[in-house]
């Protein structure tokens, strides 16, 4: 049987947005989406989905608790574009609109294993005191018409935002093939690299009367 | 040619003492070292937040190179801006640092410095702004004229980066 070498690597990406603190607010739920490069194709999973309505917890924590699961799994052969997962989270002001709470934004965890991320958010501000005052008088505050925007690195500048709040996802990040590909991404390897020769096996025997501590 | 594929985000900075802040930021190479996707400069958003509470930027990187050689080494140039009331910008830290040179996930974090002037200067800076600042980016990068500069801390801009190495065992260079 002969081995073929790969030419796409897979990335397969599960894991679940936790909690978030924001003060202010009730009521929250967000969406997510994930956004690619050319080269990503998606193979099974869901890139968009919504959340629950979560209320902010009644104890000192203060959370809002979503514990929303993500499961997504990735083809490309190249990583350049590497998946994002862009987070919106909507909230209900005092008249019962829907306004924007936070967006953020990061990058899919490069290593395999079990990564934690703890991101801040922020909403976009009125560029002048007229729109500030139209946009209090309205309920209508200013949001991105497409927040893939936040994963881009053109056309920021424009942009003048406000910070606070916060938000917690845990990722568990799994690749197919990738060393196979040449590629190193700092993850201790089981497989070894193509066409490397085998590690040597070296057997250690215990002599008697000696322990291993 | 062996890659290298840097990906991460300038998440935010903290320790300045303003609140409205942006950061120009600039991916230096050395001469053996080519672009081949990605954007080699920006600048982020106008965060304004709370002062003393982190600055969010939130700006993705995700640049491709190709190396004939690990001399001149990738590295990263920043700036980091101010905004007053009235918008006008500048400047209130510079910074450089390295990309790792170990494939994985860092967090990084960039001390900055501005130029420090006359007393009268810092004084007319503290309550106009201005203040004097860098006619070129070559002060930051080259370590030869820096002797001539008198400079005070400024805040640290956080970064968070993955670099994935490709063939560098292949030419026997290890990271």
């Amino acid at each position: 049987m002969s081995v073929s070498s790969p030419s796409v690597f897979l990335l397969s990406v599960s894991g679940q947005v936790e909690a978030g603190r924001f003060m202010g607010g009730d009521n929250l739920h967000f969406n997510y989406c994930f956004t690619a490069g050319q080269d990503w194709e998606v193979v099974s999973g869901l890139e968009e989905c919504v959340s629950q309505t979560a209320c902010c917890s009644d104890d000192e924590r203060q959370l809002f608790v979503w514990n929303f699961p993500i499961d997504i799994t990735y083809k490309s052969t190249n990583p350049f574009g590497w998946p994002q997962i862009i987070l919106s989270v909507y909230g209900t002001d005092f008249f019962g609109n829907i306004v924007i709470v936070g967006y953020a934004a990061c990058h899919v965890p490069l290593t395999p294993g079990t990564h934690t991320r703890r991101l801040k958010t922020f909403v976009p501000e009125s560029a002048s005191t007229i729109q500030k005052l139209m946009s209090w008088l309205t309920g209508r505050r200013p949001e991105f018409l497409n927040p893939k925007i936040i994963a881009q690195g053109r056309g920021r500048e424009v942009t003048r935002v406000r910070s606070h709040g916060e938000i917690t996802i845990t990722f568990n990040v799994m690749m197919k093939d990738f060393a196979k590909l040449g590629y190193d991404c700092g993850a201790p390897s089981k497989v070894p690299y193509l066409g490397a020769p085998p590690p040597p096996q070296t057997v250690t025997v215990p002599r008697e009367g000696q322990s291993d501590a | 040619m062996a890659e290298v594929h840097v990906v991460g985000q300038i998440t935010g900075a903290s320790g300045f003492p303003d609140s409205s802040l942006l950061c120009k930021w600039l991916l230096q190479l050395g001469g053996g070292w080519r672009l081949v996707e990605g954007l080699a400069e920006g600048q982020t958003q106008a965060d304004r937040s709370e002062v003393g509470e982190e600055i969010v930027w939130c700006h993705p990187l995700d640049i491709h190179l190709s190396t004939r050689g690990i001399q001149g080494w990738p590295r990263l140039l920043l700036q980091v801006y101010r905004q007053d009331a009235l918008s006008r910008v500048d400047v209130c830290g510079y910074g450089i640092i390295h990309i790792p040179t170990h494939p994985g996930h860092h967090t990084l974090h960039c001390h900055t410095w501005r130029p420090v002037g006359t007393f009268s200067e810092e004084f007319r800076r503290a309550f106009l702004g201005g203040g004097p600042q860098l006619l070129s980016t070559e002060f930051i990068h080259s370590s030869l004229e820096r002797y001539r500069l008198s400079t005070i801390a400024s805040g640290t801009v956080h970064l968070d980066i993955g670099v994935i190495l490709r063939e560098f065992d292949k030419y026997g260079i290890a990271t």
